[in-house]
């Protein structure tokens, strides 16, 4: 019998917060934060509209400056997010507590888990002085390279980087991954982190998912690729058009239910359970019967060993693209048949943030879960009639018991269902 | 899932290495001890302070793809890819069909992946020709408009098109903790199969970082070897001369499945895929302790999960990247977990004939363990003439080790400090 693995804290930031209380409370007023774009200045730009965090100083965030020069913006998020759900847990007092061999054991027994986006285009317009003065000639690129360019241009670019200083920063020694998967890399790195902790590999892990997608170039390729609105996020509407991008993180510390009664923790929620598939149809497509979703869904009902009755509501991913939002329907659908689980979604109020979504959406489906109440998708004014009977609303439905199912979508396909359940009191 | 967790076979294997082209050719120069470091040809490296590395060879995409559509979605990296998992399908004799593409999985380690160099130089051109970039001249950029354009640039474009192409609808995910991307993937792969996940895998790693770009940042970190003119000598671990890694590229991909349905449709099992080991340094980016703690946890580990006595262990695919502070440290970890029997343990790195794969390197490595097992021949360590006194372990040096192996770890640690370990078992310790 594998363990029960059990949720002990966590971390959230995006647009509209910066801990899980002030996103849910921003959620709950029904004010999307989606504002013009002021990283750069995008006024003519087809799509200038995104769910920036507004006023990001990152000494705010990670506190050691040192460290700045060796991070991008999104790994300051994940970082971030990784020492608040560390401190809400309680963890490091935990450890302090212990006699130095007791703490190198923990920490060799506490696994770190991260999801995130790649490292986009910006990073690598470091090297455009040097292009300039190489002016096409690649025997001066490479001599003027070390007067150029800063000697720490790859440390800075790595795409585990949230991993490495997770470890420094806080000494966790266990497994780890990286997942690099697009959208549902935060999802899987809650999936990955639990797997670990049933296999009996650690018994404790961080899972983080962090992405900061909101520049130049990324903005303008997903507009030609028509995945962005020109105006807002309206899930399941009938006038959708799109999605926006958002930039954000979460972590959740997550234990064994035995190592979490061994140091009196305190705990938020319960993992049950996950499932994945792909679609393989190309990077980009979606199938329009949501035949992938729905075998996600399936699977981590399966492994949660739960009817789809027991599910008390749906996270949606809810991107808001006419294709995303119509397969999700269907999938939905499909599964729960006529007697679906109050559905919302949360991106209509931050946007996407792409690797940073699934997990961000699962830290507010347990607090939704403990506040008893499914929020509205504030944005809703007319259900896409051909999206069938969804039980969507723009007001705040009735969970129909303490278990979410959350959805989480990305390129090439992919499909994620995790299922979580709110702890029954907080104090165990 | 309850009972014993299933055993997972190797039986399938393939390989694009600066050695050769497919497996037969790579095992071929690795037992010849042929190096696969040359001169730079991908791009005119003479301004560089390195112009050697591991570049894989007369290799013709439209040859090993036939689907020239796919191949405008796919960089270098992702070709290779292809082309490897073609031939670890073709190896394997199984490949996914409609009935039961939902239990194959496919987890791989990839490269940082990013805007190719061209890519870089058409942005820079038109958006900061003095050096300065300007958002808005990115309106008017053909290029920065081209989807093909970013759809090879995303970190999830060649898990994509592995899944397109050989219609795998099961878990998939794409990994990457640099040098240790292709061994954790691999790994993680293992796990899917003894969780019940998925019943065929198809995994492993694929990087290449040759060009201006990839060069130009191991060059400004100092940590590539600058042998330009003993380019078949530059990669040396473990040697008291050596200074620095070759970069390589490749991919490597192995498939996976339960052991039994292996034998039931009698399978040629390469390896036992025994054990995994997964650790975090937490010491520094690029550097392991000089003790070895980290890779000591993910050594030990990798023996645990296996079920493997450390006596039992014959031989060490070492991670070795011919730079001082990881051979230090390797040296040490194996020290630490296998105490008197380290002497016993044929090791080599077979970085030194083909580079430093990056994320292709921990697939590829394990790739060569289970072809050491299968042959029972230890590849060597070439280009070790005079070892560093610190690294005192009982080398493969001169010719190939003919010898049986019970047991083999491939070590694999990456810049961050993600160490993975790898256990491989003979088939016939596990069927007696």
């Amino acid at each position: 019998m594998s363990a029960r693995v059990v949720v002990a804290g966590s971390g959230a930031i995006c647009a509209a917060g910066r801990t899980p209380g002030e996103i849910w409370d921003a959620v709950c007023t029904g004010r999307p934060a989606i504002r013009p774009i002021e990283q750069w200045d995008a006024s003519g730009w087809p799509t200038s509209l995104a769910g920036e965090i507004p006023g990001l100083d990152p000494r705010a965030l990670v506190e050691d400056r040192k460290l700045h020069k060796l991070l991008q913006r999104s790994d300051l998020l994940g970082l971030y997010v990784a020492g608040r759900a560390l401190d809400e847990s309680g963890f490091v007092a935990y450890r302090e507590a212990l006699d130095p061999p007791a703490a190198a054991a923990v920490n060799d027994r506490t696994g770190v888990y991260v999801g995130q986006g790649g490292s986009g285009y910006q990073n690598d317009y470091e090297f455009f002085p040097l292009l300039t003065i190489a002016n096409g000639d690649l025997g001066t690129f490479g001599r003027e390279l070390a007067a150029t360019v800063n000697p720490m241009w790859l440390l800075r670019s790595m795409p585990n980087n949230v991993v490495c200083h997770i470890g420094i920063r806080h000494g966790l020694k266990g497994p780890n991954a990286c997942v690099t998967n697009h959208s549902v890399s935060g999802s899987l790195a809650v999936a990955e982190a639990a797997a670990a902790l049933r296999a009996g590999e650690a018994d404790r892990a961080l899972a983080v998912g962090h992405d900061a997608p909101i520049e130049p170039q990324v903005v303008l390729y997903y507009h030609q690729l028509g995945l962005l609105s020109a105006d807002g996020l309206w899930p399941f509407d009938a006038r959708r058009s799109g999605s926006l991008l958002g930039e954000g993180a979460a972590a959740l510390l997550l234990e064994t239910e035995s190592a979490a009664a061994e140091r009196h923790a305190r705990v938020f929620g319960e993992f049950l359970g996950s499932g994945c598939t792909t679609e393989a149809e190309g990077l980009l497509a979606i199938r329009a019967d949501g035949d992938g979703l729905a075998g996600a869904i399936a699977l981590a009902l399966e492994d949660a060993e739960l009817r789809p009755a027991e599910v008390g509501m749906v996270v949606a991913h809810g991107s808001s693209t006419r294709q995303s939002d119509a397969s999700e329907a269907a999938a939905i659908h499909r599964v729960f048949g006529a007697t679906a689980p109050p559905v919302t979604a949360f991106k209509w109020a931050f946007g996407h943030p792409l690797a940073a979504s699934g997990i961000l959406d699962s830290v507010l489906a347990m607090v939704a879960l403990r506040h008893g109440m499914v929020p509205g998708v504030a944005t809703l004014r007319e259900l896409d009639p051909d999206l069938g009977n969804l039980p969507v609303s723009k007001l705040p439905q009735a969970p129909r018991s303490d278990v979410a199912l959350v959805l989480n979508r990305g390129f090439g396909g992919s499909n994620t269902a995790l299922v979580l359940r709110a702890a029954a009191s907080e104090a165990r | 899932m309850t009972g014993k967790p299933r055993r997972v076979a190797i039986t399938g294997l393939g390989l694009v290495t600066p050695l050769g082209n497919d497996v037969a050719a790579t095992w071929d120069a690795l037992l010849a001890g042929h190096s696969g470091v040359a001169p730079i040809t991908h791009f005119d490296a003479s301004g560089f302070p390195v112009r050697i590395a591991a570049e894989v060879k007369e290799f013709d995409p439209r040859h090993a793809i036939e689907d020239r559509k796919l191949l405008k979605y796919a960089n270098r990296s992702h070709v290779l890819a292809l082309a490897a998992a073609e031939e670890a399908l073709r190896d394997a004799g199984i490949r996914p069909e409609v009935s039961d593409a939902t239990r194959w999985a496919c987890v791989v380690g990839t490269g940082k992946t990013g805007l190719g160099f061209g890519e870089l130089g058409e942005v820079h051109r038109h958006c900061a020709p003095d050096g300065h970039f300007r958002p808005d001249r990115l309106l008017t950029d053909a290029f920065a408009m081209d989807p093909l354009a970013f759809c090879r640039s995303q970190t999830s474009a060649g898990l994509a098109l592995l899944l397109q192409r050989f219609g795998i609808r099961g878990y998939a995910t794409a990994v990457h903790t640099a040098c240790a991307s292709g061994s954790q993937a691999v790994g993680t792969a293992m796990k899917l199969i003894r969780r019940g996940t998925a019943d065929y895998v198809l995994a492993g790693g694929f990087d290449s970082m040759i060009d201006p770009i990839g060069l130009a940042s191991f060059c400004l970190l100092g940590a590539l070897s600058t042998d330009n003119e003993t380019p078949e000598r530059a990669s040396r671990p473990f040697d008291a001369t050596r200074n620095g890694f070759v970069l390589g590229e490749g991919a490597g991909l192995l498939v996976l499945e339960p052991w039994d349905a292996a034998r039931r449709r009698g399978a040629r099992i390469y390896a036992e895929l025994a054990g995994d080991g997964n650790s975090l340094s937490s010491y520094r980016i690029t550097d392991s302790h000089p003790s070895g703690d980290g890779p000591i946890q993910a050594m030990r580990q990798a023996l645990t999960t296996a079920g493997v006595r450390p006596e039992e262990v014959d031989y060490l695919n070492a991670h070795g990247t011919s730079t001082l502070m990881n051979d230090r440290s390797e040296c040490a970890a194996v020290r630490a977990v296998f105490g008197s029997h380290a002497g016993q343990i044929g090791v080599s790195s077979t970085k030194s004939l083909m580079g430093h794969l990056i994320a292709g390197a921990g697939a590829v490595e394990a790739a060569v363990c289970a072809l050491a097992i299968h042959h029972g021949v230890q590849p060597v360590n070439a280009n070790l003439a005079a070892p560093d006194p610190e690294c005192d372990l009982d080398f493969v040096r001169g010719q190939p080790r003919v010898r049986r192996i019970r047991a083999a770890l491939s070590n694999s640690f990456g810049f961050g400090g993600s160490n993975s370990c790898l256990a491989l078992r003979n088939p016939d310790e596990v069927e007696g």
